[in-house]
């Protein structure tokens, strides 16, 4: 009943620049620890499967990224912060399940010159998976407040739809999408950071709404449907998405954004009639869409049927699918896949979209196993973080970045293994690219950040003095 | 047999077995996590944490473990005593029923608020809502888990 639990004993926080109080993260340093080892191990398999020397594969690089690891891991343990102990290695593991296989690739994919030195597909991977994880601990460590996301959710979306139409008119056809946004040297895809600020923007609506979303009906004959003006940003975000298909052509993004929207809805009211009304718009649209464009109706009919055309548009999932069987139970190894067959990548874009191709061959069935079990550990945290929460704008935000990590890994893991059509996007932490990795990187350090007992705690949600001022005026009359 | 062979599906497996070996360990953390919190005694339904109370009864910062029904007031019965010269002796009463939360107003005399708005009959409550009733002010939260 009314047991009183002692009061809240807040930690006292240092300040970012002021005294550090260390604290043991012993979870996850025997963490870290397995994962180093493991990947020594992969790298030493690897190098046997290339050059036949019994020695890690690329010792410097290696070196390097776990050096990365142990700094992150030491960066938190310094900050003494309580926040979770999990996450950082598991992401740790696919970064390093990354960077075996990019180094394993035909190294000229992607090539980056730096005055005299040329990196390859592997060493440009490398600096992108440092600066994620450079990024996600600056962001676990020093984010404190949670105002600057909630305050501002209608500033948030404007500057999603604002990078989506720069996208639009100033960004480049790459392989026929327009998802490309040159600034001077730096390009990247706008439709990543788009996914983190669509959850931040349905966070503070949902959070704000929620009361309102639950509790009013309106009445269709038999069916209680929620009150209408509430539905309006649902057929809003139904019409964005349907937006990105036809304008950018891309169909992963699209998909991903209306799933993680239904999805955060449902958590945050409870109603499965929003699913359900959701779910036929979903289906009418793609409909729709199949009926009217013709790269979505190839995208379903290689979907159905790659063999018909095994040498053309269905190649990349026809050679998928052969990887994947070449792999069977246990793998060929590491480095012992077919890179190169008659002067061509056997999979197309295959450090992309379909890196879990490439780890199913040279692990095999065992090994993507155990991705997407990592996968599932990286939802599972995020969920339980939502679950703890204090409030419930942090409830849905971490539900929803958590959903926006998995689903994407679902849709493109489904898409290597022909359980769904074909979609562009990119496997999160395991992919080559920069915009990718840096915004699951945000993602992880957010989490980190939420999961932290000793933020700030959440701001009153609106203002209280009214209730002051019509008190006082009560008590003098 | 060739030496060469057993060494390369050797350090093959031993690369597999890590990886399981590191799924083990996690899934050990979590299952541990959540049987603490599934162990923790105040894992209620939410709990009301004073944020300011002039009068000191109840005290500030002490949090309440909720019940599906809950009533504040002043007289001694209510399962949530307010001690406050503007709090009526039956002033409202929080319930939870299906998905929500919902604050009532019991005919106090100066009203209940929620985050200053003054609540007609009955209002739903959101996690991290505020509750007002006469000069105290009380914050809704989660139940603690972990």
């Amino acid at each position: 009943m009314t047991s009183a639990s002692s009061p809240a004993t807040r930690i006292e926080l240092p300040r970012i620049l002021g005294a550090i109080r260390p604290r043991a993260r012993w979870t996850e340093t025997s963490l870290i620890a397995i994962v180093a080892v493991a990947l020594v191990v992969g790298s030493v398999s690897l190098s046997l499967g290339v050059t036949g020397r019994l020695a890690p594969f690329d010792p410097r690089g290696l070196a390097i990224y776990v050096a990365a690891l142990v700094l992150a891991h030491v960066g938190q343990v310094l900050a003494g912060r309580r926040s979770d102990e999990i996450l950082l290695p598991v992401v740790g593991l696919l970064g390093g399940l990354s960077l075996l296989l990019m180094e394993r690739l035909p190294q000229d994919l992607v090539t980056l010159d730096i005055g005299e030195t040329q990196l390859g597909l592997g060493d440009v991977q490398l600096v992108w998976l440092v600066l994620a994880i450079a990024v996600a601990t600056i962001l676990g460590i020093t984010v404190r407040s949670d105002s600057w996301l909630r305050r501002y959710k209608y500033t948030w979306a404007a500057s999603g739809i604002a990078l989506l139409l720069l996208t639009f008119v100033f960004g480049s056809d790459v392989a026929g999408q327009r998802l490309t946004l040159r600034l001077g040297p730096i390009s990247g895809q706008p439709s990543e950071l788009l996914k983190v600020i669509l959850v931040v923007f349905l966070a503070g609506y949902l959070s704000e709404n929620r009361p309102l979303l639950i509790e009013q009906d309106t009445r269709l004959g038999p069916i209680r449907l929620p009150p209408l003006p509430y539905l309006a940003p649902m057929v809003a975000m139904w019409a964005i998405a349907l937006g990105i298909v036809v304008i950018q052509r891309d169909l992963g993004a699209a998909l991903l954004f209306f799933a993680v929207f239904l999805a955060l809805t449902y958590a945050a009211t409870g109603r499965l009639s929003l699913v359900a009304i959701g779910s036929v718009l979903f289906f009418a649209g793609s409909a729709l869409m199949a009926s009217l464009f013709d790269h979505v109706r190839d995208r379903v009919d290689i979907w159905l049927d790659p063999f018909a055309d095994p040498l053309g548009t269905g190649y990349q999932i026809v050679q998928s699918l052969h990887a994947f069987a070449r792999g069977g139970l246990l793998g060929t190894g590491l480095g012992e896949g077919l890179p190169i067959v008659g002067g061509r990548l056997p999979i197309p874009e295959v450090h992309t979209d379909f890196p879990l191709a490439a780890l199913g061959e040279e692990l095999g069935l065992v090994g993507v196993i155990a991705i997407l079990g990592l996968f599932f550990v990286v939802i599972e945290r995020g969920l339980r973080i939502g679950a703890s929460a204090a409030d419930d704008f942090r409830a849905i935000l971490a539900t929803g970045l958590a959903l926006v990590v998995g689903v994407q890994a679902f849709i493109i893991a489904a898409g290597n293994l022909k359980v769904l059509p074909l979609t562009g996007v990119t496997l999160p932490f395991i992919s080559y690219g920069g915009s990718s990795l840096l915004v699951n990187a945000i993602v992880v350090g957010l989490l980190l950040a939420l999961s932290d007992r000793g933020v700030e705690p959440p701001p009153p949600p609106t203002d209280v003095r009214r209730w002051r001022d019509r008190l006082r005026r009560r008590a003098a009359r | 047999m060739d030496g060469m062979l057993v060494v390369i599906w050797a350090v093959r497996l031993l690369f597999l077995a890590l990886l399981y070996i590191f799924l083990a360990r996690v899934v050990r953390s979590l299952l541990r996590d959540l049987r603490a919190a599934a162990r923790e005694p105040g894992a209620t339904l939410g709990r009301l944490l004073v944020i300011e109370s002039p009068g000191g009864d109840p005290e500030q910062g002490r949090s309440f473990d909720l019940d599906a029904i809950t009533t504040l007031g002043r007289d001694v019965n209510n399962a949530i005593v307010v001690e406050d010269p503007f709090a009526s002796a039956e002033h409202a009463v929080l319930t939870y029923r299906g998905r929500s939360w919902y604050v009532e107003d019991l005919g106090s005399t100066n009203g209940t608020y929620v985050n200053g708005r003054v609540v007609a009959t009955v209002s739903p409550l959101g996690f991290g809502d505020e509750v007002s009733i006469g000069q105290v002010r009380l914050r809704l939260e989660r139940a603690r888990l972990t």
